[in-house]
């Protein structure tokens, strides 16, 4: 199960959040915990460096794109591994959205696509799409083969 | 990092504050933003106006409220108007009803529906607008966007804005709506029209709106799986579609991701297969209906690979419930050259997985166990996923190997996972055109063939899988990844569990000294139906020339050079990687190897102050679930544990380390008690934390706890351990009062306390030591550890016989009248704190615990002499006696509760 996927720009703020199946007392928990993850770690690395965390049996990966930092959080089959398919997927939709690694400002001009993509990429708590150029033709509304 | 002037305007708020029409405008004089110098000002400066725009956050929302309640609206005040969600909403109802022109268009598709994704929940007074541009609109853009606000109104299943989509908070709609008393709309009101439109459109089988279709059922997918009867609606759509286009005449077209070619029908199928699949896999699943079971298997043959991973996931599912079903329905897709054996090599990893899991299930099920041909032909394709380009895939096959599936395996499940991976080989199947024979024949004579990648070139002659899997992780452990590094260093735990619970159930044949090969012959004869007679003597002879480099290629030389790579990545600066590699080493760790190197791994990692607390309790669990494992390790592991109490006080969490004490406590035997005991109290004898004067030492011994708070931490720890000592000496020691052998007041008594001490340590040593403890820690700890060190010492006085009770009595004594201070004097170690008038300013403390004690030997004195005169005189026991007896016993009982429990 895919629990959780943040955005969040390099003060901390969250951008973007999708959770799914964390119950809305713990997210919160989730938010700070994630944030400070990022503010300890992702200062200087480089851009789509792979971190890793973990919390019980709850794994973590995260990385930063250019303003933003992302983190992803899974249970089960979305090991380290498996999270990292997930924002690699992510990340170059992003990527393709804003053309290369966003500043803040890109990203947030990008808002509306990017969730598009988000919700082509991870549907009900499950990854979807991973290739960038089917999900670019779900975000126009093509079928994933073109007819 | 953001930069400039403009970045500092640049928050989830500004996205929203501006009006759309004036963005339009600003917007097509220049598309893109102006990029702002990239030297700005640091980014402190961006902080004040963030938190600013996170104030306008809740007046945005106020704003809302007021705009939907309009009596009590304020014209805002601003400079810069945010738009406002009512704004937002507006604009999307008149924009709707002029979809057609051009402009709208534009202001939908770049304003409108962009900041709307902003808030965290949608307004259902939306909806019927939505509706509207669903159904006039033409442009596909648009049409995304509706589609993808419409799944988010289904999804909004509890009505409070806590859906998960995040973002700007809002209010709960439904509630406004009944504020509002005329025209509010509620989920309820509009969530049969979506539903309605959304079912009609994702049966239209007309080719013109294949694409919304597709759409139409993903947004249907959102609704929640507790509404039956619109989940009993998409079953009947998607086995609808499936029914028409589930069935696969032609071979999918192996290797090509994405673009499959063929004609505009076979790309009509395929898109269909996949959306109604993908729908499947999120409901519910109904593993009585068999269309469910029939549909799946189809799957496994479309040519859209993200289909068959679902279509895997789902039979997945299925065959941990109905394995044989499950392998009677796959038949020949799983024979070479079938479908499933196809999976092997499609472009996506989760189908892989998927299929690793399901081999899994199917070769370990019970209910196959008639057909072993079966069972050993998944067990194959499982084996063949040990050369999977992925280490996803990879780590799968070898957990799965291991008999690691989800968290509820046995431990014979386990122990019969190392054995498969010590002992199995991987063959691969023989290309059906060339006969075994040839095959075998050609690789002994010729060098390998060249071919395009290796895993096939490696594949040619039959493995073991412990070398492969040993191959691969260490290779694995070169990696830069820190993913990569975390996950190999998890398996290698899993490993280690697996080993443990070889172990702990005594299989035999465990020699990690043999000769890998050797096992090939024990793994042939157990499923020797799988080979017929010339390919076990290929194999072999392979295997034997591959073995040919000495004594490296046991299990022992090969886990060994494992070990050795693991070990190194605790150099990592990932603190949640090398926590991963230290769990893997604790139960990698055997008990009859050396731990020195374990010991000390631990002790210079917990000098790095980076690690998180939480993360060393976690470590300390796995101390606790290994020595659940082994509990002839109980002795190692609280030696391990030490470390993290003296180390790291101030992150353990004192329960936590309790646990683990009591339990290796309890379960290390009659032998092994002494010793546990030991390792335990030995935290009491370390010299007290000074602070300040300890840093440049790195002693195991030594304690670190240079701040105040480490100080107070290990304190705690102190208590909890002379806590520990006085609840579970006497059992430690098997001492018990009703249970003494030796009677009281036997001659012991009359010797005085010098010789009474020699006399008890020799009989008992353990619990010698222990009173000795907490002497020592009744009156030279602080005054927090006295008190717990004197309750512990009540609670041993009245458990245990004597003469350790009548020592105890004189040293309480001696301690609450001060005179003790005197003869320890030598010992006392100055804490700064005043002593009070009694010495140890325990008086208040111990006068009760005294008086106990007095009640039990008065009552003991009277008890004897009763006796006496009874015997002397020949008298029996009058009731009234007895009954006097057994009240003298009930008020010593409850006296003697107050301060322990006794049976």
């Amino acid at each position: 199960m895919l629990l959780a996927v943040l955005f969040s720009n390099s003060e901390g703020n969250i951008l973007i959040e999708r959770f799914h199946g964390v119950p809305s007392e713990e997210r919160l928990h989730w938010r700070s915990f994630l944030v400070k993850l990022g503010a300890d770690n992702l200062k200087g690395a480089k851009n789509e460096e792979l971190f890793v965390a973990s919390h019980k049996s709850v794994y973590i990966v995260y990385t930063i794109l250019g303003d933003v930092c992302i983190y992803v959080v899974g249970k089960d089959e979305y090991d380290e591994l498996a999270l990292a398919e997930v924002i690699f997927a992510i990340t170059s939709a992003v990527k393709d959205v804003c053309s290369k690694p966003p500043t803040e400002r890109i990203f947030l001009d990008k808002y509306g696509r990017i969730c598009l993509c988000l919700d082509e990429i991870v549907w009900k708590g499950m990854l979807e799409n991973t290739d960038k150029d089917r999900v670019k033709r779900l975000i126009r509304l093509k079928p994933p083969t073109d007819v | 990092m953001a930069s400039g002037q403009d970045s500092a305007g640049t928050t989830l708020m500004d996205l929203i504050t501006s009006h759309p029409s004036e963005v339009a405008a600003a917007s097509t004089s220049s598309n893109s933003p102006a990029p702002s110098s990239t030297l700005g000002k640091p980014t402190t400066m961006e902080r004040k106006p963030k938190r600013a725009s996170l104030m306008q956050i809740q007046n945005d929302t106020i704003a809302v409220a007021k705009a939907l309640n309009p009596v009590k609206a304020i014209p805002q005040r601003q400079n810069r108007k945010p738009v406002s969600y009512a704004q937002l909403a507006r604009s999307i109802h008149e924009l709707a009803a002029t979809s057609d022109q051009k402009a709208s268009q534009r202001q939908l598709l770049h304003h409108v529906f962009p900041k709307l994704a902003v808030y965290n929940s949608v307004d259902p007074s939306l909806a019927p607008s939505l509706l509207m541009l669903h159904q006039q609109c033409e442009d596909r853009n648009i049409l995304r966007y509706v589609y993808y606000y419409l799944a988010r109104i289904l999804s909004d299943s509890d009505a409070h804005g806590l859906s998960p989509g995040g973002g700007i908070p809002t209010p709960n709609w439904d509630a406004l709506a009944g504020i509002d008393a005329v025209g509010g709309v509620t989920r309820a009101d509009v969530v049969p029209r979506i539903l309605g439109q959304l079912t009609s459109e994702a049966s239209n089988a007309d080719v013109e709106f294949h694409a919304q279709r597709l759409a139409a059922l993903k947004a249907l997918t959102s609704v929640s799986a507790s509404d039956s009867d619109v989940v009993a609606k998409l079953y009947e759509i998607v086995f609808d579609i499936l029914e028409k286009v589930g069935d696969t005449k032609q071979k999918r077209k192996k290797g090509i991701f994405g673009k499959q070619g063929g004609d505009k029908e076979s790309s009509i199928r395929s898109n269909l297969q996949y959306a109604a699949i993908s729908a499947l896999r999120r409901l519910p699943l109904d593993p009585g209906n068999p269309a469910f079971l029939h549909r799946a298997i189809q799957g496994v043959s479309f040519a859209d690979p993200i289909g068959v991973r679902h279509a895997l996931a789902i039979i997945s599912d299925i065959a941990t419930r109905d394995s044989y079903s499950v392998a009677m329905a796959l038949g020949k897709l799983a024979q070479p050259g079938g479908a499933l054996v196809d999976v092997l090599h499609l472009h996506d990893v989760l189908a892989r997985i998927s299929l690793a899991r399901l081999c899994h299930t199917l070769s370990r099920a019970r209910s196959l166990d008639e057909r072993p041909d079966i069972k050993s032909q998944f067990a194959s394709i499982l084996y063949q996923l040990l050369l999977d380009p992925s280490d996803r895939v990879c780590f799968e096959a070898i957990l799965c190997i291991l008999g690691k599936f989800d968290n509820t395996e046995r431990t014979e499940e386990r122990a019969a996972g190392w054995i498969r991976l010590t002992r199995e080989i991987l063959k691969l199947p023989e290309a059906p055109s060339i006969s075994s024979k040839d095959n075998t024949q050609s690789r002994d004579a010729l060098p390998p063939k060249p071919k395009n990648d290796k895993p096939g070139l490696k594949s040619k002659r039959p493995q073991p899988l412990f070398k492969l899997a040993m191959r691969r992780l260490e290779s694995s452990f070169r990696s830069f990844s820190r993913p990569v590094l975390h996950a190999a260093a998890r398996v290698v735990q899993e490993m280690g569990k697996s080993r443990a619970a070889a172990y702990a159930l005594g299989v035999a044949g465990i020699d990690e000294g043999s000769q890998l090969y050797t096992y090939s012959d024990n793994a042939e004869s157990i499923d020797s139906d799988l080979n017929n007679g010339s390919q076990t003597e290929a194999s072999r002879k392979a295997l034997s020339l591959s073995n040919g480099h000495g004594g490296k290629d046991t299990i022992a030389g090969l886990l060994g050079s494992l070990l050795e790579v693991v070990r190194t990545t605790v150099a990592c600066e990932c603190v949640y990687v090398r926590a991963m590699v230290i769990k893997a080493l604790i139960w990698m760790q055997n008990p009859h190897e050396s731990f020195e190197e374990l010991k000390d791994i631990i002790a210079c990692e917990l000098s790095d102050p980076a690690w998180p607390s939480a993360l060393l309790n976690e470590v300390l669990l796995t101390l606790h679930a290994r020595f659940k494992a082994t509990p002839g390790m109980a002795v190692t592991l609280l030696e391990i544990a030490r470390i993290f109490a003296t180390k790291a006080p101030g992150k353990i969490d004192a329960d936590v380390l309790q646990l683990l004490w009591k339990t290796c406590l309890v379960g290390a035997g009659p032998d092994g008690k002494h010793t546990a005991l030991e390792a335990v109290t030995i935290v009491l004898d370390l010299p007290p934390p000074q602070p300040g004067s300890m840093s440049g030492l790195t002693s195991v011994d030594r304690v670190s706890a240079s701040d105040p708070k480490s100080a107070l931490a290990l304190q705690r720890l102190v208590q909890a351990a002379v806590w520990f000592l006085g609840e579970n000496a006497n059992y430690a020691a098997s001492e018990y009062a009703w249970e003494s052998a030796t009677p009281p007041g036997t001659a012991l008594m009359m010797l005085d306390a010098d010789k009474m001490v020699a006399a008890a340590s020799s009989r008992n040593p353990t619990l010698a030591g222990a009173l000795t403890r907490l002497q020592r820690c009744a009156f030279s700890g602080s005054w927090e550890v006295r008190i717990v060190a004197a309750q512990a010492l009540i609670t041993i006085a009245i458990r245990s016989g004597e003469p350790y009770r009548l020592q105890i009595y004189e040293f309480l004594h001696a301690l609450a009248q001060g005179g003790v201070q005197t003869q320890f004097s030598e010992l006392q170690l100055s804490n700064g704190e005043d002593q009070g008038a009694s010495g140890t300013g325990l008086g208040s403390l111990i006068s009760p615990m005294l008086n106990v004690l007095d009640e039990m030997y008065r009552a003991q004195d009277d008890l004897i002499r009763d006796m006496r005169n009874h015997d002397n005189n020949k008298q029996e026991w009058t009731d009234e006696e007895l009954k006097q007896l057994y009240e003298t016993h009930e008020k010593l009982l409850d006296l003697v509760s107050l301060f322990c429990f006794v049976p």
